[in-house]
């Protein structure tokens, strides 16, 4: 088998990783599908991405709203966080 | 050898697609996962993430399949992710 294939390509000169995800793509990448937001506080938010901007403001529908304990502590239809709170947003595939 | 020095966000760069340790600032807060990307501010993309929590001596590991971290409470990123406990 091996013999059969040519020559193989020379290994790419220190080739940049061609799978590189950089915060933009992947922002728009999660937009519209269910996410979870980690404030610096601990508090947790999750729901369905409205939008957001660059300095990670996030508009989000269907909240629900966790404590640092994990524990529900309230739902909200439409939620805006300001971005200088966000500590990550997870794209939340255990979300229904 | 001319370009003996390495730019600290080139260190950065040749850490996409290998596992990293991040430890944030102020808070007991660390993630470790395999990086992805970043930008300019070092907000960073992260797959297969562990998000371990102190609090009051007490550790809580979160795992989340991919996250988006933002850069401004970053403080450290080690090349390698966690050391084995």
């Amino acid at each position: 088998m091996s013999e059969l294939t040519k020559e193989e390509p020379p290994a790419a000169p220190a080739a940049p990783p061609p799978t590189s995800v950089t915060p933009s793509t992947y922002l728009k990448s999660i937009l519209g599908r269910p996410i979870l937001v980690r404030l610096h506080t601990g508090v947790t938010y999750r729901g369905i991405l409205a939008c957001l901007d660059g300095y990670m403001n996030i508009a989000m529908e269907q909240t629900e709203e966790y404590g640092v304990g994990g524990e529900l502590e309230s739902r909200y239809g439409d939620v805006f966080l300001r971005g200088n709170n966000v500590a990550f947003i997870s794209g939340d595939t255990k979300a229904k | 050898m001319s370009t003996g020095r390495l730019l600290p966000l080139e260190l950065v760069d040749k850490c996409i697609g290998s596992s990293i340790w991040v430890l944030m600032k102020d808070t007991n807060t660390e993630l470790t996962g395999t990086l992805k990307g970043f930008d300019d501010f070092v907000n960073m993309v992260l797959e297969d993430v562990t998000e371990i929590r102190i609090t009051d001596g007490e550790r809580k590991e979160v795992k989340l399949d991919s996250v988006l971290l933002n850069g401004n409470n970053v403080a450290i990123l080690v090349p390698g992710g966690a050391p084995e406990e």
